[in-house]
């Protein structure tokens, strides 16, 4: 009788340190005070560049994406070449250092309305959720700071220009050096 | 017969995450599309008393979306190294339990970290905007040799971003040089090191280890 019980509950425990181990490879959620917080830490980023024209749909964008995942696609069929999309996962440590200069770069007080229209030339977008603000601005191309300067809001898209310009770069060397693409 | 409750410290079975692996952001969808799926999930999510309704900026929204924006970020053809499985096959965390006695369990929560095509990379940030090349070769070339370094400069000021990559070739030379000099002063400014990629998606609310004590309590009739 007392071996029977042992066995059965050496089975018992099993069971539920399985279940356990199941249960706790789950979502787990911290309670109340850190829910606001939570909501407040969203953070989403996508860039768009590009146009249409002789070589098809030429673009660039790239994505951050609030769980990690950082996508990257670059499209030309110049000299009949293909779509590159590359992906990777980075961890909260780059993303806190991509809001960072964000945030540093003030671009969630700017506004678009001012910025001149996209057309034929080309057409950039930019989309940023951070927290409980949430911009969405598309402009055209800026060839260069003689752009900047002639519209009609140069200082909210001098902002613009040379935060893209960041991100290019904080993008271009993540995805370089975990795909190892290093010039000749 | 035995029963069994479970009693967990920090657990609310009841609601989703936000962030389920299969669930919030589908991949099939541009983010356009979803994002206002994001947000009802995300200030839904959390009880509504407690978010503040977001504010919204920019000709992105009065405009219709383009077709072509559906399609682009939406394939599922990206490459990437190793993680290529469905939603829910890897991740960045996990929980691994030992069983103490048999009504304890104890919880540790791991990152994994992952490995580029041939090296490791880790972050740097906080890094002085006057610092060179130099001094963080000298910095962090003690603990293995750096295959590769990318010190961005601002391209407004022409001064350091901020940040730094570094790569080695070694798991443990790069785990070595993130142990030893984070929270550490470089050129009078602390610095902070960490890992630069990981095979999963992020678990939000529980970015460090945390200790998770499950107390079982078994019931038993016998």
């Amino acid at each position: 009788m007392q071996r029977c019980s042992q066995i059965s509950i050496a089975k018992e425990t099993k069971c539920i340190i399985g279940a356990a181990i199941a249960f706790a490879n789950q979502p787990v959620r911290v309670r109340d005070a850190n829910m606001a917080t939570a909501a407040e830490d969203e953070f989403y980023l996508r860039y768009y560049v590009g146009h249409k024209g002789k070589f098809g749909h030429e673009f660039l964008e790239f994505e951050f994406r609030p769980d990690g995942k950082l996508r990257y696609a670059n499209n030309s069929n110049y000299k009949n070449d293909t779509m590159i999309r590359k992906e990777v996962f980075l961890t909260p440590a780059v993303l806190k250092e991509c809001r960072r200069i964000i945030s540093e770069s003030e671009i969630m007080k700017e506004d678009d309305a001012n910025w001149p229209e996209p057309d034929r030339v080309g057409r950039q977008e930019l989309e940023i959720v951070m927290g409980n603000e949430h911009i969405s601005f598309t402009t055209s191309k800026i060839g260069s700071l003689v752009d900047v300067q002639s519209s009609k809001d140069p200082e909210g898209l001098r902002i613009f220009y040379y935060l893209v310009q960041d991100l290019k770069c904080f993008v271009f060397s993540l995805i370089s050096l975990h795909f190892k693409i290093k010039p000749i | 017969m035995a029963n069994a409750d479970a009693e967990a410290v920090d657990f609310e079975p009841e609601e989703d995450d936000l962030m389920d692996e299969d669930g919030a952001v589908d991949v099939e969808n541009s983010p356009r599309a979803t994002l206002p799926k994001l947000k009802s999930a995300i200030t839904g999510g959390a009880s509504s008393s407690l978010s503040a309704p977001r504010k919204t900026k920019g000709r992105g929204f009065r405009e219709e979306a383009d077709a072509d924006r559906q399609s682009r970020l939406a394939s599922r053809d990206f490459d990437s190294l190793g993680s290529d499985g469905g939603p829910g096959s890897q991740r960045c965390q996990y929980t691994i339990l030992f069983p103490i006695r048999s009504y304890i369990v104890l919880g540790f929560r791991v990152n994994f970290h992952f490995r580029a095509i041939e090296g490791w990379i880790i972050l740097v940030t906080g890094v002085h905007e006057e610092a060179q090349e130099d001094d963080l070769q000298n910095a962090f070339g003690d603990f293995g040799e750096i295959k590769n370094l990318h010190l961005n400069l601002d391209r407004r000021t022409g001064f350091v971003k901020g940040y730094a990559l570094i790569e080695y070739e070694k798991f443990e030379e790069a785990q070595n040089a993130i142990a030893a000099m984070n929270g550490t002063e470089l050129l009078t400014q602390i610095i902070n090191v960490d890992w630069a990629f990981c095979n999963g998606p992020i678990r939000r609310k529980n970015m460090r280890p945390k200790l998770l004590i499950y107390f079982l309590k078994i019931l038993s009739t016998f």
